[in-house]
């Protein structure tokens, strides 16, 4: 053998030498390997650090390297994350790295497992990956989300009838109270925002029919536009919003406080217990919040129709009269309860799916309300897609 | 011991998710009337297999069978038994004595004036009763756990499983508990499974254990733990049940 190279951590030739990092290599100067030798652990920190500092720019000029940790004599987190670090960087180089653990595998253990964490932090994010590969992670991720939910309507599908056969299964006392919540609390802000849309169709009808000299038909644009489309989408999406968030977060925050594994050991089935009076609730209020922002939608583009242009609030209200028909009020509220069923389950399962804590509660709040806004938007569009075909 | 005497039968139960395995071959009993701990290190699976055991999850393989009810997880209708999960698990939006109500007035015809004496005895008995009328929120975790204690013997199952009772308790509510726990056993002949280490109150009140082993996953060593802890022979019960730090020093401070 070679004269070995040693670095110790004193950075002082020593005769005892508390930690030391020595690369050997056979006569040939080929097949190295690092032998570590001493005491790996907090006390002697520092001296690791300058150990593997001054090794490290010598062990980059090999291909592979042996780690050879039999002559380790004490070794802890500290020592062991150090030297994992090491390897890390060894490993992202390109260099074959093979620890002998026959020899000391306590010490080959806890480096390994400093080194398996490091690799799970450092896998390469999907942004980095072939897209073909990621395209293929997000359709898995996505049919197996799907199966997750239609297992969850499956399960509130077949608690209906237990709903029914046992009435005592469903948590009727919390019925007012959530009618209050989803309904009467969001009148303000479901009733503002639809009126300001009201008022937005308005202005703009003002501004692009005006052009043509049809000013006149304003009222119609409103009421068909709120009415059929934008009053049951824009109340649903302040729903989901709102509602949505609070009772994803409610069930998430009972999920973490064990109050849902209590309500199993009690013998009550969280789906009939929890989601029932909640869907309930919000197919009770949707549609009227829907119809009293669509009234209020209707005052809205008045406003703004007769204060920029010549009509006259009785010619407004005329035209709107003219056009309220059962049609129109029928297509946008026969979606309403769909819409707040989609927001009742989708919040529910986001809650119930809760793992872990406070942490987990938040991630699950913004999932259920992306997945509440882009649900009522699909199921939007599928109901005005029919209603085209059918000619309504 | 005669196999009717078996309250819970647990044979070869492996616990998991996926490929990952937490506990495998993991086989007891549990007798009629007895205190069972299961004990082990923090994040070993105890309380996750408490979790099984009260059927809130399917194992991957191996059968549990509690006498009367067959596989936890099957049950429909009144439960078989109570449980006091970690944090106490009352309904945060309920009163303490509308959280023990809830039970009763799901499973059994009890109403109105001897609803509320039965609910106020178990409060008392659990040294709540001047707090009927709060909420979760308004009292201390040392007491919500009190307070699942007593909803846990609402329905006056003869079965109990309780997670960490002592935890978050003052020293002389925790002495009250064991007291509880052991009168709840040999006056009552209810069995109580508890998942605890506690060493003060394991040594008062457990008749058997199992202590897990996060390497090992599953028992190490099963038995009478003041026997375990003086003649067992495996280092890490030794020094579990005797507050030892491997390298030998001991502190019998439990």
């Amino acid at each position: 053998m070679k004269s070995p190279l040693i670095y110790e951590g004193t950075g002082e030739p020593t005769k005892v030498c508390v930690v030391s990092l020595t690369i050997r290599t056979n006569q040939e100067g080929d097949y190295p390997s690092l032998v570590v030798s001493g005491s790996f652990d907090l006390a002697h920190a520092k001296q690791v650090t300058q150990a593997v500092e001054k090794v490290e720019e010598e062990l980059s000029r090999c291909r592979s390297i042996a780690i050879d940790l039999v002559h380790v004599e004490r070794i802890d987190g500290t020592g062991a994350i150090l030297l994992a670090r090491l390897l890390d960087r060894l490993d992202v180089e390109g260099r074959k790295i093979r620890v002998a653990n026959n020899q000391n595998p306590e010490a080959a253990r806890l480096i390994a497992l400093y080194r398996e964490r490091r690799t799970e932090s450092m896998r390469p994010k999907p942004s980095g990956r072939n897209p073909a590969a990621r395209v293929g992670e997000f359709a898995t991720e996505m049919f197996g989300g799907g199966a997750v939910a239609l297992d969850f309507i499956g399960r509130c599908a077949a608690s209906l009838p237990k709903v029914i056969a046992s009435p005592k299964s469903v948590d009727w006392r919390s019925l007012p109270r959530l009618i209050q919540e989803i309904g009467a609390d969001a009148l303000l802000v479901t009733g503002a925002a639809n009126l300001l849309v009201g008022a937005i169709i308005g202005f703009l009808g003002v501004s692009q029919l005006g052009r043509f000299g049809a000013v006149a038909f304003v009222p119609e644009l409103v009421v068909v536009a709120h009415f059929r489309e934008l009053g049951p989408l824009v109340t649903a999406i302040v729903v989901a919003g709102r509602s949505g968030a609070g009772l994803a977060s409610e069930i998430a925050t009972m999920k973490v406080t064990e109050e849902i594994d209590a309500l199993w050991s009690l013998g009550f089935d969280p789906v009939r217990w929890l989601v029932v009076p909640r869907c309930l609730a919000l197919v009770v209020t949707v549609p009227l919040l829907t119809w009293v922002g669509d009234l209020l939608a209707l005052v809205g583009g008045l406003a703004a129709t007769t204060a920029i242009t010549n009509m006259t609030f009785h010619a407004y209200l005329q035209a709107t009269l003219d056009h309220v028909t059962a049609s129109n009020l029928f297509v946008g509220l026969i979606k309403s309860p769909f819409l707040a069923l989609a927001i009742g389950l989708v919040a529910s399962n986001q809650g119930l799916l809760t793992r872990g804590g406070a942490a987990a509660v938040g991630g699950r709040t913004t999932m259920a309300v992306v997945q509440a806004i882009f649900c009522v938007i699909v199921i939007s569009a599928v109901f005005t897609f029919f209603f085209s075909l059918v000619g309504v | 011991m005669a196999r009717s005497n078996h309250h819970i039968i647990v044979e070869e139960l492996r616990i998991g998710w996926g490929t990952t395995v937490l506990m495998e071959h993991v086989t007891f009993n549990v007798e009629r009337g007895r205190v069972f701990t299961i004990l082990g290190g923090s994040g070993c699976g105890k309380s996750t297999l408490l979790r099984y055991l009260i059927g809130l999850e399917k194992p991957q393989s191996g059968r549990i069978n509690i006498a009367g009810v067959g596989e936890p997880h099957s049950y429909e209708g009144m439960p078989p038994f109570g449980v006091l999960f970690q944090s106490g698990g009352l309904f945060s939006s309920m009163t303490l004595a509308e959280n023990l109500a809830l039970p009763l007035a799901a499973w059994t015809p009890i109403r109105g004036q001897t609803m509320r004496k039965l609910i106020q005895a178990k409060l008392d008995l659990v040294g709540l009763g001047p707090f009927a009328d709060h909420l979760p929120g308004e009292i201390s975790g040392g007491m919500k756990k009190r307070a699942g204690i007593a909803r846990a013997l609402m329905l006056d199952a003869n079965l109990l499983f309780f997670d960490e009772p002592s935890a978050g308790l003052d020293p002389i509510s925790a002495v009250e508990l064991d007291q509880l726990i052991l009168t709840l056993s040999q006056d009552l002949g209810i069995t109580v499974v508890i998942v605890t280490h506690e060493l003060s109150s394991i040594f008062l009140v457990a008749d058997d254990c199992i202590l897990l082993d996060k390497q090992a996953k599953g028992i190490v060593a099963q038995g009478d733990p003041r026997k375990l802890r003086d003649e067992s022979r495996i280092p890490f019960v030794h020094n579990f049940l005797t507050r030892s730090s491997p390298d030998g020093t001991a502190n019998h401070g439990g």
